[in-house]
């Protein structure tokens, strides 16, 4: 009875808070409470489950799809080491690909259907089941990897017998990443022209004005990514018989001269034109739309107006810069420090957590109003959604992070009479580091992505606003130049955050670096 | 006659004409010609007419097995008209003539909507009833649809640098909450969602101020206008007739629409209401005289006008009006 009480007070709590708020912004049209949403679901129960189901059918195919492809390509690139760079680089473009851009094309490609529902859903998740999977996969004690090679065993039983083992805790936080992000991926991909689900109801409910609509399935959107967050969260604790047992052994890092590294740079390079080009080829696609390489490098250095489209693009860049580097920074230490405070009073844990879930599965196009109304048009809006969209799974891998610190050496601080506080310093966060790295790596392409999501729904301003003007006015070179740019960008940032991984590491968990 | 004095001989005969038409059917549908039209915006009475053309089967009739391929706010629309998935699109003249400075081969060959339907919605309390009222107001928008406003105060001679253009999504929240002053928005939208919610909108319909742009219109390519004729004038000969339907009786167009989309999320005063405004808009004395969609040459003498001051430059052969003169002939 009293755990009960102590569940459902924090839920009882938040409905309170949710429920003033929208009575002090009431005929605004801002913000409908629970007992507007409770009455509009009880009225409408056939139209919201039957958009529930078709659009959790496209996200639970693309979760699904979505998380196979992340461990193919994990599996493969432990078999054969020498593509993990290459795989791992096309991965990571392919995730930094503006939905704004792809969500169209796809439809034109696949046609009506769910098609384009299902492969945004599973583009939205695959690249955070990847990354903390590969930080997974070589999160294993060395001594076990030594024990394999001494048995005469080869790469794939140290796959199966010791890595995978190993890597299911970073899956389980991988996997409760994707949920909420397949589902707005899902959402998002209904707004290129499906005929039903969640996605077109949310369209056509903001411009109904129909608040209690919006946020009913605002409301159910959170609900469903809660319970799948903690049934993927109880299905790991009952797969995961025990605690990473000794402290990891050294990540790999990608080393090697500067010489090496511009290699790899242009192999990926050579590599992504080939795919790009070869495969609009062999598609078909229509050259109206689908704008091959040359195409833009005659857009940028042969035509007559090259000047103003690279005024058009670098204007367009430095307006999202502004909003997107403090959002991703106040994500991450959000994310984090969140995560740290948790683990120093759990108790805090019910009413946080529940919260922090809601917040990122509530879709943007339902909140961004809200922000912008309390925050301002200005920069302080677009920073603070940036940094909503940052900070989940930032606070997810962080929370995994810090429960990998190793029991034995707990267990002497705690001998030697050390509280909560030092633990966490001395143990905790250096533990935490590569959880927080591959965090802050998958953080770049999400800021980029939840920039670009703002300034074509809320502000009008950057690369999101440009990319659907480009759209609507068919200029689809334009379109395809700021494809690449944001591309471009995402994959430099996450190189730059990969420099001062190896940096940091190396001042504060040496044995993480080299070994 | 009751089920229970129904006989067995009628019964039979009942059935046998069910599997004669069956058949006939089958055969029908053997000789239907799959076409798509591409819708510019999710589903709602905005294509009535084109709802009621498949409903009562007058495509159907007509050879051509049509399907009406759904538009929303990041779809395309031009694409697959240019890539073939689409016979006909519904776009607008000006991002019709933008496509085809991008290489698009499209022809205009429809009208739907005489009257531009773009508005400069208002409060009643602080009206903004023409465009000399615009300077010092608050107007949120797309920051796309600036040269729209631009091309607006040209036509009326207003310093667009007086008027305050803020960034809004496309919601008549902004107004309703007071962060602006008036919204650039279809007349057909977010006044009609005001208005059910009990908020009267004041509406200046742009069109009236000069700004004749033509709206909803039919796009098709070149090659389509060569060698697919006949459908193109059977799918716009059931969107003319769809839509004087629509006309006759928007309640009936309305009803059909919700019926037709369930899972849609549309409600029926919205949509009646929808439809009740957007008629005007879509027929006129020009049309009342040659029939739905047409133009003249003076209408697209005032569109290419219109389309230079939005910064476009398209010549008379953007317009092609015979497959519509085929539809009206017969």
């Amino acid at each position: 009875m009293t755990a009960l009480a102590r569940r459902a007070g924090p839920v009882l709590l938040l409905l309170l808070l949710w429920q003033l708020a929208a009575t002090a912004t009431g005929g605004q049209f801002l913000l409908a409470g629970p007992a507007e949403v409770a009455a509009w679901l009880s009225d409408n129960p056939g139209l919201v489950g039957r958009a529930l189901s078709v659009t959790l059918a496209s996200a639970a195919w693309g979760f699904l799809a979505g998380n196979l492809a992340a461990i193919l390509l994990v599996a493969a690139a432990m078999l054969w080491p020498p593509v993990l760079g290459l795989l791992t680089g096309l991965a990571l473009i392919v995730f930094c690909l503006p939905l704004i851009a792809t969500g169209p094309i796809l439809r034109v490609m696949m046609g009506p259907g769910d098609g384009p529902q299902v492969v945004l859903a599973a583009l939205a998740v695959y690249y955070t089941t990847l990354i903390p999977l590969l930080a997974g996969l070589r999160a294993v004690p060395s001594a076990w990897i030594d024990l394999v090679a001494c048995l005469g065993r080869g790469h794939l039983a140290q796959l199966v017998h010791v890595r995978a083992r190993a890597a299911l805790p970073y899956l389980v936080a991988g996997m409760q990443i994707a949920a909420p992000a397949a589902f707005l991926g899902a959402m998002v991909g209904e707004f290129t022209g499906a005929e039903r689900g969640m996605g077109v109801l949310t369209v056509r409910f903001i411009r109904d004005l129909n608040t209690a609509a919006l946020w009913s399935l605002a409301s159910i959107a959170a609900l469903v990514s809660i319970a799948v967050y903690l049934g993927v969260g109880a299905a790991g604790r009952f797969l995961r018989l025990e605690r990473p047992p000794v402290i990891l052994a050294p990540p790999r890092l990608p080393q090697g001269s500067a010489g090496r590294r511009l290699g790899r740079a242009v192999l990926l390079a050579g590599a992504t034109l080939v795919l790009w080009w070869g495969g609009m080829e062999a598609l078909g696609l229509n050259p109206f739309f689908a704008k091959r390489p040359p195409d833009l490098f005659a857009a940028l250095f042969l035509a007559p107006d090259a000047g103003a489209t690279w005024q058009a693009l670098l204007q367009a860049a430095a307006q999202t810069a502004v909003f997107v580097l403090p959002g991703y920074l106040a994500g991450l230490a959000l994310g984090t420090g969140l995560a740290v405070a948790l683990s120093l009073v759990p108790a805090l844990s019910g009413l946080v957590t529940p919260l922090a879930i809601a917040l990122r599965s509530v879709p943007v196009v339902t909140t961004a109003p809200l922000v912008v109304l309390l925050l301002g048009q200005g920069a302080l809006g677009t920073i603070a959604l940036v940094a909503l969209m940052v900070f989940f799974p930032t606070f997810v891998a962080c929370q995994h992070g810090l429960q990998q610190a190793p029991g034995q050496i707990l267990d002497i601080l705690r001998s030697h009479g050390a509280g909560r506080v030092p633990q966490m310093r001395h143990v905790r966060l250096p533990a935490m580091l590569p959880a927080f790295f591959a965090s802050a790596r998958m953080g770049v392409p999400a800021a980029i992505l939840a920039v670009t999501v703002v300034e074509w729904l809320a502000t009008g301003r950057g690369l999101g606003n440009l990319m659907t003007l480009s759209a609507s006015l068919s200029d689809y070179t334009m379109l395809w130049l700021t494809v690449v740019l944001v591309t471009l960008a995402s994959v430099l940032c996450h190189g730059g955050v990969a420099w001062i991984e190896r940096r940091v590491l190396r001042l504060y968990a040496p044995e993480q670096v080299e070994g | 006659m009751t089920f229970d004095r129904m006989n067995r001989r009628d019964f039979l005969g009942a059935t046998a004409g069910l599997a004669a038409s069956a058949g006939l059917r089958a055969q029908a549908a053997w000789a239907q010609v799959p076409v798509a039209l591409q819708l510019s915006w999710l589903h709602s009475v905005q294509f009535a007419g084109s709802y009621i053309a498949l409903d009562r089967g007058w495509w159907r009739e007509a050879g051509l097995e049509v399907s009406l391929l759904q538009g929303g706010p990041n779809a395309p629309v031009e694409p697959p008209v240019v890539a073939g998935n689409a016979l006909v699109g519904i776009s607008a003249a000006d991002y019709a003539a933008a496509a085809v400075a991008q290489g698009a081969p499209f022809r205009i060959i429809g009208v739907a909507m005489q009257k531009n339907p773009f508005v400069i919605a208002s409060l009643a309390d602080n009206p903004i009833a023409s465009p000399a009222d615009l300077p010092g107001k608050r107007i949120g928008m797309a920051v796309s649809n600036t040269p729209v406003l631009q091309a607006l105060c040209s036509l009326n001679g207003v310093d667009i640098a007086a008027v305050q253009i803020v960034p809004t999504q496309y919601s008549a929240q902004p107004l309703v909450a007071g962060q602006v002053d008036g919204l650039l928005c279809w007349e057909t939208d977010l006044p009609v969602a005001m208005a059910i919610q009990g908020i009267e909108a004041h509406t200046m319909l742009m069109a009236d101020h000069g700004y004749a742009l033509q709206s909803q219109t039919y796009v098709a390519t070149v090659d389509s206008l060569a060698t697919r004729r006949k459908e193109l004038v059977a799918l716009m000969a059931g969107e003319a007739r769809g839509w004087d339907a629509c006309r006759a009786d928007t309640d009936a167009a309305a009803e059909l629409t919700v019926r037709m989309f369930p899972d849609a999320g549309m409600d029926l005063p919205t949509q009646q209401l929808q439809a009740r405004r957007q008629v005007p808009l879509m027929f006129s004395d020009l049309t009342d005289a040659h029939g739905f969609g047409w133009w003249t040459d003076e209408t697209v003498e005032e569109n290419i006008r219109i389309l230079s001051l939005l910064g476009r430059t398209v010549t008379r052969d953007l317009w092609d009006r015979s497959i519509l003169e085929d539809v009206h002939a017969g």
